[in-house]
């Protein structure tokens, strides 16, 4: 008996570590890892066994989000490529939610994708930590691009000259309204070119007429129910992506310009999250954090008129051109500047990489706007690269296709975009994600009207600074 | 030797993964940097205060578990009671009351969101129509976590169904026995259901609180651990500090203390149980 259950036993570990084994083979590339599967690689020191130049296959892993619409253009482009190299297969893995936590796994179990797309805020600390390359030692060395080809400020930095790559599209911020209830407030369509940009006081009287309580009134009727809004005037997203631009356009900061300490107690940007929280709590032209939570995603909520104008990415055009609704644009409101904003995510290379020659190659795809046209053509992207902004022959591809870009967009968005741009600070404050879970709780304690935004950021200031430890572009 | 599948699979999925876990919260894992074993640090980092809304995250849950806890169980077992009269149709009901539980939480957490908007949900419509007070419900920083609380009790079949099958296992001549004494519906409650019952309120009141204290979903899906980190529970929290901000070592930290809290949890309800709780065939 004894001696049985320790055969048994004997055999149950084989089993088990053959079965490790076999998994720990699959896991593997399911390349021939003879060396380096490109003939022509520069820095190699394998010389090709063969004299033509017949390639290994490869597989590159690439993961990505997006929306179903982005998950059908993405596997379009991926299908293009693979034609084009016959010889790289891309295993496309798409996303949906929960990004980082299946990065971070993959990461820590030496599993990471050969390219993907990768949030600004994580991006940073891993390309720090060595595990993400450098873009432009591929740049450098190509043949075909220069640097001076992209938009220079598409590339998030690390430190000086090291970028662990741009943008995966370009983006700007916008004012989008429904064209409908301007004309039923009578108010004018938003102003489109930077000289006629609205005033803080000018965005509030047009965001008054244009909210409605159950019974129509609008913001500025005495007997107007502010416990009762049918219709918002105005409607900005709830975290840093809100009001950043316009602490920005009223020359304020995340930070300190030396990068030493907390950006939101200058003078400049407590007065902007003030006015941002007074548009909820003095004039309810805007929801709260509580109501806005409640009304649908932004395109939606312009359809639906439960919002007239909506501050934001203009990623939003792809949703606002498909619901057919009669939508215009205008330009961001003016403070003291003119500023326009990016997106977060990032397209990089990681260095676990066996196969970053080819990574390389689908990096240039994916950035290279002729691969996904269409993308830009419904106005979800705008391109990374400078001629589409300059030659009207380029631009006609993407910044005329209506009904994505209506009348205005150019001067509104693209211009404001390409001139007015300034990240956001989760692409250069060190720290951030730590920084940023002390700040959410008091700006919504602003925005609940518990508090001033003066006594909210001053509260968290010392906890902040014992926070900060620089800026990722001084 | 027959039992070698699952001492193995328990050795390989369970134990072996909590003894490294218990390892890593020594270190400053995290993934993207070096490993540097630092002793205490990620603990006394908790118990000092330094990791920021720690102890909220614990007032948090603790005030989750007390409102959920007794309300689950006091709810579940006055359907069950119901159930258990044999109404003409109780079997439908039962289903009905069941359904809840069985609905994925994602789709009912939309369900509820929608209900609670505080400016077009159902709810607040149905209270100004009788001229009540609207409330913000899961959006406002007083009333999340009762709104979150609603939620749960009305999910709360699973322990229903164990509730009614001990229902059914309560001996009838006992009630006969009260009959004969001119005894009603309130004293059979009192006299013998009740006592009857406690070894399954307790079992599920105990297992109600452990998962309470592990609540998670809820504050994932809905909340974000907010209004103002209203909402930011115990388990959220620890899974924010891992996959936001990339501090395994801290979090599994985390997850040692609340193994720790919730053993200590556990074996306070036992010992109080000597109290109160009625086995058959005690003296």
């Amino acid at each position: 008996m004894h001696n049985i259950s320790k055969r048994m036993f004997t055999a149950v570990v084989l089993i088990i570590m053959v079965s490790m084994l076999v998994a720990g083979c699959g896991s593997n590339n399911n390349t021939s890892t003879n060396g380096s599967a490109s003939a022509n690689n520069a820095g190699s020191s394998e010389t090709p066994s063969t004299v033509d130049s017949k390639k290994d296959p490869v597989t590159l892993k690439f993961t990505y989000w997006g929306s179903p619409y982005e998950k059908a253009a993405m596997e379009a482009a991926v299908a293009n490529f693979e034609k084009k190299y016959d010889y790289i297969k891309v295993n496309a893995q798409h996303i949906p939610a929960d990004y980082e936590t299946k990065l971070t796994a993959m990461v820590a179990g030496n599993e990471a994708p050969d390219i993907g797309y990768v949030r600004d805020f994580m991006a940073l600390p891993l390309a720090e930590e060595g595990k993400l390359h450098n873009i432009f030692d591929f740049i450098d060395q190509d043949p075909e691009l220069n640097k001076e080809d992209f938009l220079e400020q598409a590339f998030i930095y690390w430190a000086p000259e090291k970028s662990f790559g741009m943008y995966t599209a370009m983006e700007s911020y916008g004012m989008f309204y429904n064209k409908e209830l301007f004309k039923e407030a009578g108010v004018a369509e938003l102003p489109t070119t930077a000289d006629k940009a609205l005033n803080w006081d000018q965005l509030i009287e047009i965001a008054k007429k244009l909210t409605l309580d159950k019974k129509g009134r609008n913001a500025n009727d005495p007997n107007f129910d502010h416990n009762q809004i049918r219709q918002y005037g105005i409607n900005f997203a709830a975290n840093f992506v809100g009001y950043m631009p316009l602490v920005s356009s009223a020359g304020g900061d995340y930070i300190s310009e030396d990068g030493q300490s907390f950006g939101l107690t200058q003078p400049e940007s407590i007065d902007m999250i003030q006015k941002m929280s007074d548009l909820i709590n003095v004039h309810h032209v805007a929801p709260s954090p509580a109501e806005s939570k409640s009304i649908p995603a932004a395109a939606a909520s312009i359809q639906s008129k439960q919002v007239a104008i909506l501050m934001t990415g203009q990623w939003v055009l792809l949703d606002l051109g498909k619901s057919g609704v009669d939508f215009g644009i205008g330009i961001m409101p003016k403070i003291k500047y003119q500023v326009s904003s990016p997106g977060f995510g990032v397209a990089s290379i990681f260095q676990s990489s066996k196969h970053p020659e080819e990574a390389y190659l689908f990096w240039k795809w994916l950035a290279n706007p002729e691969t996904s046209m269409d993308l830009h053509a419904n106005g979800l992207w705008m391109p990374l690269m400078k001629k589409y902004y300059t030659d009207p022959e380029f631009i006609a591809k993407w910044a005329d296709v209506k009904p994505a870009h209506p009348d205005g967009y150019k001067e509104a968005i693209m211009e404001t975009g390409l001139n007015n741009f300034k990240k956001h600070p989760s692409a250069y404050v060190k720290n951030f994600v730590r920084i940023d879970s002390i700040v959410q709780p008091a700006i919504e304690r602003t925005y609940f009207g518990k508090t001033t935004a003066e006594d909210a950021m001053k509260s968290i200031e010392q906890e902040v600074n014992a926070l900060i430890q620089g800026r990722y572009d001084k | 030797m027959f039992t070698s599948p699952a001492v193995l699979g328990f050795i390989l999925f369970a134990a072996g993964p909590m003894l490294a876990s218990l390892v890593m919260s020594f270190t400053n894992y995290s993934v993207i940097g070096d490993v540097k074993f630092i002793g205490f640090d990620n603990y006394t980092r908790l118990f000092t205060g330094e990791a920021p809304f720690y102890f909220k995250s614990i007032m948090v849950t603790v005030y989750l578990v007390v409102l959920n806890v007794p309300l689950g169980i006091i709810g579940a077992f006055l359907v069950a009671l119901l159930l258990n009269n044999k109404v003409r149709g109780w079997s439908i009901l039962r289903l009905v009351y069941y359904i809840p539980t069985i609905v994925p939480i994602v789709a009912s957490a939309m369900i509820w969101m929608w209900m609670m908007n505080p400016d077009f949900g159902l709810l607040n419509y149905l209270l100004e129509e009788l001229h009540l007070p609207t409330s913000k419900w899961l959006f406002g920083e007083d009333s999340v976590i009762p709104s979150l609380v609603m939620m749960a009790v009305w999910s709360t079949g699973n322990i229903m169904v164990v509730f009614l099958a001990g229902l059914q296992g309560v001996p009838h001549h006992l009630f006969e026995a009260i009959e004969i004494d001119g005894g009603g519906t309130f004293r059979k409650l009192i006299h013998v259901t009740l006592p009857l019952m406690t070894p399954i309120i307790f079992f599920n009141a105990v297992m109600h609180m452990i998962a309470s204290m592990q609540t998670f979903l809820q504050a994932y899906i809905i909340t974000d651990g907010g209004p103002n980190n209203s909402s930011l529970f115990y388990v959220y929290y620890l899974y924010r500090e891992a996959f936001t901000f990339q501090n395994i070592g801290g979090s599994t930290a985390m997850a040692w203390v609340l193994f720790v809290g919730i053993a200590t949890m556990t074996g306070l309800a036992f010992l109080t149980s000597k109290k109160w709780v009625f086995y058959e065939g005690d003296d």
